[in-house]
């Protein structure tokens, strides 16, 4: 079984990989990744169905907080019921989605407001080093540069430093976490096409 | 009497507002009912979307109406969904490992070209862009600016990378430590990347303030609508 799951995954992402410098391998990428696309839908069908599964858990066994529980199963199965039925597009799945899904996604931003000021905060008082200093100082910087007054943007902060700070001086350093996340992502990818990890199963 | 959807959308996006925001004055049963029940129909209509807009166009079109190799082709990704749907049984999961192979080969070449061609060849691209003098005076930006500017990027650029070169060598006394020169390096790397944070941090906050206002400004409007009633 290892073998052949080495062998799946590693003719998977070969043929995948020469599609995009090889012509003639494109209909068999587009092909794959029309399966991978299938499968991948599938896959969140299961971990959803797990989720489902963790929570009647916990509600059978009465743990604690097994009301919460219930209510998010009762709350996916409707959603996905009415889905099922009606399809996506119908009124009631618009109702589902513009009347809890985008409000509780926006409220919960608007929570991280105080969250993500109690964290700079704390982060003050907690590591008074070089580098929260400097990340604190930018952050008030570009915050207060990209407020407007009536008479336009602040002097100096806001027509100077703040396009200064943050497309050169923050350009930089996040051109090298990008370039550093994708060597990253670069070797974990040829570790997997080469077998070396195989996170599917098997040692 | 009639709803019409925009009232119940109103009344119901009010009601999950008023209950996320409860947890202003800590976590409490009222925020964590609006978060189960978020997570629950979030995860309903992905199911739902995930059936309507994948499973059911990409497989079971071609299943049902299309040709003998329509037929052919969707049977090898029928099997798979057969096969990764077994995952549910803890004494069948096994089989699910093949399916996953897939999965996992396809994201592993899929990440791998969109590392390359989306991030490296692009990133490196543009910052030897900032060296182009011609493209620079196009712009009205001066000989000094363009080199100034492209040298701070590159500097930025390369002593951020250094920041995560940890490879280091014993020392005498047994210590592990990175050479002076990388040390000194990531140094000035690591204000690179507290400059970048606080950036990204801001960034984040406006975000976060601006959904803020918008709910605190929904809020407002549902209660002028019911003033006008």
């Amino acid at each position: 079984m290892r073998v052949i799951t080495a062998f799946i995954a590693i003719t998977t992402g070969v043929l995948i990989l020469g599609g995009y410098f090889f012509p003639a391998l494109a209909d068999v990428q587009t092909l794959l990744l029309n399966w991978a696309i299938i499968l991948a839908g599938a896959a969140a069908l299961v971990g959803i169905f797990n989720l489902i599964s963790v929570h009647t858990d916990k509600i059978r066994r009465g743990e604690k907080g097994s009301t919460y529980s219930a209510l998010l199963v009762i709350g996916l199965v409707a959603t996905f019921t009415i889905g099922i039925l009606l399809r996506p597009q119908h009124s009631a799945m618009q109702i589902v989605l513009s009347g809890i899904i985008i409000p509780a996604e926006a409220a919960l931003m608007g929570v991280l407001t105080i969250s993500l000021l109690y964290a700079a905060i704390r982060l003050l008082r907690r590591r008074t080093d070089m580098m929260g200093i400097v990340f604190l100082v930018t952050a008030a910087l570009l915050f207060l540069g990209s407020a407007t007054m009536r008479s336009g943007d602040i002097p100096l902060i806001g027509t100077l430093i703040r396009p200064w700070v943050s497309q050169i001086l923050a350009l930089g350093g996040a051109r090298g976490i990008l370039i550093g996340v994708a060597l990253g992502t670069l070797t974990t990818g040829i570790r997997v096409l080469f077998g070396v990890d195989r996170p599917y199963g098997g040692q | 009497m009639t709803f019409s959807p925009d009232l119940i959308i109103g009344v119901i996006s009010f009601i999950f507002t008023i209950l996320i925001f409860s947890y202003l004055i800590g976590d409490n049963p009222l925020f964590r009912i609006a978060v189960y029940l978020f997570v629950g129909v979030s995860a309903g209509y992905v199911a739902a979307i995930a059936v309507w807009q994948v499973l059911i166009p990409r497989l079971g079109y071609p299943l049902w109406f299309g040709s003998l190799n329509e037929k052919i082709f969707a049977a090898v990704p029928l099997l798979g969904v057969l096969f990764i749907f077994m995952k549910a049984s803890s004494r069948l999961s096994g089989v699910a490992r093949m399916t996953m192979a897939f999965l996992v080969g396809a994201g592993a070449a899929v990440i791998l070209a969109g590392a390359v061609i989306g991030t490296l060849i692009p990133q490196v691209e543009a910052t030897i862009n900032f060296f182009d003098l011609n493209a620079a005076a196009s712009r009205n930006i001066g000989f000094m600016e363009a080199i100034g500017n492209g040298s701070i990027v590159l500097a930025g650029t390369i002593f951020s990378l250094v920041y995560f070169h940890f490879g280091a060598s014993p020392k005498a006394d047994g210590s592990m430590r990175r050479p002076k020169v990388i040390e000194i390096i990531a140094w000035v790397g690591r204000i690179f990347i507290g400059i970048t944070l606080g950036a990204i941090f801001a960034g984040v906050y406006a975000a976060a303030l601006t959904a803020l206002i918008e709910r605190i400004s929904s809020l407002i409007n549902f209660f002028k609508l019911f003033g006008n009633f």
